[in-house]
């Protein structure tokens, strides 16, 4: 099965031990809460196919494991993302106070112009809330996050998490502040005939999603 | 074939009827076994010359136990040594769980452990209820990730046939895990006044909404399922061994050992599963105990060397598919770090022992090749076949198998295939486990394999892989 996108992006998922990052990657991809989920040891993968501005991208997710002990391995994942999801829970301030720490690790491994969206995870729980949407949307703004809050288990605003990082990278390229062709900036192109061929191409990829993929 | 089985089968019981078993020998038929034992397709033949084979009561259990190095070679020692172990698991009980805990505070005796020398609020680094609170921050670590160990099979949220009676004797009132469990988690209240001065207590309704659907229910006073038992054991290694305490993915090593021992036949086994199970995951994780310790990672015995060792291995054994996996950037971190740690347990062990029936099994390196790590590193590869895939599996798996994981691990591994194969049977008698049980096949769903980009049926491309394994071996 060949599958058509203009661009691939590789996509992390951080931040600390239980604050919901493989549901939320599973909620993504399969559109239902895993109710039992296990917890990370290394990494897992997902990927999806998904239409941002008339372009296809295809998303390939790198979700991590979030225990302090798994940091060191965990760093090895990093290199070369170009999208990452930065996830604490909005029930749990400790896991908002170790933002600082994850987001230096990103910027410091990844790239300095990874693109980030801070998400406040755990959104249906907000009776238990210990971190307001004010505070983390100013933390998000120092730091020049975009940022989400979102329910994993409503599936509120995951989607969207996933759909404006990656439209931010797109918008990027497009103004020319990233360069696709560089190393490690975690961008390939989907097909290299289609850098050419770019516009005939538009067709074909428009009946792919026809058929319901 | 069938005759090297008949052989093979009488090594196994001449063996074990030794009255001081040959450990060497015994890995050794082990190990050779994981190979030609699960070439069988139909086992039942062999299963049965097997059950007879283990006749004398030497249950293939207690050969893993012996693998584990847990019972000593010579089995007149046994009963004294087994007698002796439990004790001290008893004692451990009453050390670490009985004794700090809040014990007959409800019963209007005066307490004991509030003086004025040590209470709650001491802030003293020494007090033993510092250390009590200290330790709850584990035990809440170990609970969460216990709950939901195995999460596919029921095993674990059934109640077990013996629940431990030192701590659950409702005479004694001790307090249980359980209850620590359910302190820690203190309730909020928030305090409204209103302008005319009333007072308004409001408690926020969701906070023990945790498991929505109520399936992590727990069980009535006096028994208790078996995670709690996983729970206990973790909680007093975490005790014993403060240099490591918990570290997720302990809970995953032990399961399957306390499955083996809490399936038994045997009832005698079955009762003690715990302790048992404590001394085996203890001298496991003796030869494992590295992979979790951070400040070790990048020392010659730390993860971080172990993993590039699996890769060197693999460039040795296998240069085509090393040379592949170079090409597409594919570092041993990303697929090779939970397969040491865990010792696989994610992996193979699940398919050998939960899954019962022998066609359903298949042979190991079906399980290898279609599960879901391999497809892990699969998705990273874009434009690979399948048979490509199938190999990466077969390969790379029976690398980390045959040179890297500890060699206990092999053999357990193996003790654990030859145990499924002798109750085989009784599992068919209980269909309706079986149906829970893990069925590696199962495991994701084509739909969920299309999304993620995990091949999961590679068994057509079995002919490649079976190849590449008689290279290796």
């Amino acid at each position: 099965m060949s599958e058509t996108y203009d661009f691939l992006f590789k996509f992390l998922v951080i931040g600390n031990a239980g604050t919901g990052k493989s549901c939320l990657l599973h909620q993504f991809i399969e559109k239902r809460f895993k109710d039992d989920s296990n917890h990370t040891i290394g990494v897992e993968f997902g990927s999806k196919i998904i239409s941002v501005v008339n372009k296809f991208v295809k998303l390939q997710i790198w979700d991590t494991a979030g225990q302090e002990r798994f940091r060191s391995v965990t760093r090895s994942y990093y290199r070369g993302a170009a999208g990452a999801l930065l996830v604490y829970d909005i029930t749990s301030r400790e896991t908002y106070n170790a933002l600082t720490n994850w987001l230096t690790d990103a910027r410091m491994l990844a790239s300095q112009n990874i693109v980030i969206i801070l998400c406040g995870n755990k959104k249906d729980l907000d009776a238990d809330r210990e971190v307001t949407f004010l505070e983390a949307s100013r933390f998000a703004q120092e730091n020049e996050l975009m940022f989400l809050e979102t329910s994993a288990l409503t599936g509120e605003n995951v989607e969207e998490a996933f759909v404006q990082c990656a439209r931010k990278i797109l918008n990027k390229i497009e103004s020319g502040e990233l360069d696709p062709e560089r190393m490690g900036s975690g961008i390939q192109y989907g097909d290299a005939a289609l850098r050419q061929l770019r516009s005939p191409r538009r067709a074909q990829a428009e009946s792919v999603q026809e058929c319901g993929c | 074939m069938s005759s090297s089985y008949k052989n093979r089968i009488q090594e196994f019981k001449a063996t074990l009827s030794e009255q001081k078993i040959d450990l060497k020998a015994l890995r050794e038929l082990c190990f050779s076994d994981v190979f030609t034992v699960s070439r069988v397709s139909q086992g039942s033949r062999v299963k049965e010359a097997f059950v007879r084979s283990a006749g004398r009561s030497v249950s293939d259990l207690s050969s893993s136990a012996i693998l584990l190095n847990y019972l000593p070679p010579d089995q007149a020692l046994w009963e004294t040594f087994l007698t002796k172990q439990r004790d001290v698991y008893a004692q451990f009980l009453r050390e670490m769980i009985i004794q700090p805990g809040i014990a007959k505070a409800n019963l209007g005796v005066s307490r004991e452990d509030v003086t004025l020398e040590d209470h709650p609020l001491n802030p003293n680094p020494d007090s033993r209820w510092n250390t009590y609170f200290k330790d709850n921050e584990v035990l809440l670590q170990i609970d969460k990730d216990v709950r939901r160990l195995y999460p596919d099979m029921a095993f674990f949220q059934r109640p077990t046939d013996f629940p431990c009676q030192l701590i659950l004797d409702p005479q004694n009132e001790y307090e249980t895990l359980r209850r620590r469990v359910e302190q820690t988690t203190l309730k909020a209240q928030t305090v409204n006044r209103n302008r005319s001065g009333v007072t308004n207590v409001s408690s926020p309704g969701k906070a023990l909404n945790l498991y929505p659907s109520n399936e992590y229910e727990v069980l009535p006073n006096g028994c208790e399922a078996h995670w709690e038992v996983v729970e206990r054991i973790l909680f007093i290694y975490a005790k014993l061994n403060p240099g490591i305490a918990y570290v997720q993915g302990m809970n995953e090593i032990v399961g399957p050992i306390y499955y083996t021992f809490a399936t038994d036949p045997n009832s005698q086994w079955k009762e003690h599963a715990e302790a048992d199970t404590f001394f085996c995951f203890t001298n496991l994780m003796s030869e494992n105990r590295d992979n979790f310790i951070k400040s070790l990672d990048d020392s010659q015995c730390g993860i971080t060397f172990k993993m590039e060792s699996v890769f060197s291995k693999l460039k040795e054994k296998d240069t085509e598919l090393y040379m592949r996996l170079q090409e597409q950037n594919i570092k041993p971190q990303y697929f090779t770090f939970r397969w040491l740690t865990l010792l696989l347990s994610q992996e193979i062990i699940p398919s050998l022992m939960f899954t019962p029936s022998s066609s359903k099994r298949k042979n190991c390196r079906t399980v290898c090749s279609s599960h879901a790590p391999l497809g892990s590193a699969s998705s990273l590869m874009i434009d690979s076949s399948a048979a490509h895939l199938a190999r990466v599996g077969s390969s790379v798996c029976l690398c980390v198998i045959e040179r890297l994981v500890l060699p206990s691990l092999r053999i357990f591994l193996i003790a654990r295939h030859l145990k499924s194969l002798q109750t085989a049977d009784e599992c068919v008698d209980s269909f309706r486990d079986r149906e829970t049980l893990f069925d590696s096949g199962k495991r994701i769903s084509p739909e969920a394999a299309r999304h993620y980009g995990r091949v999961t049926d590679l068994r057509s491309a079995l002919p490649a892989s079976a190849q590449s394994l008689s290279f290796i071996c």
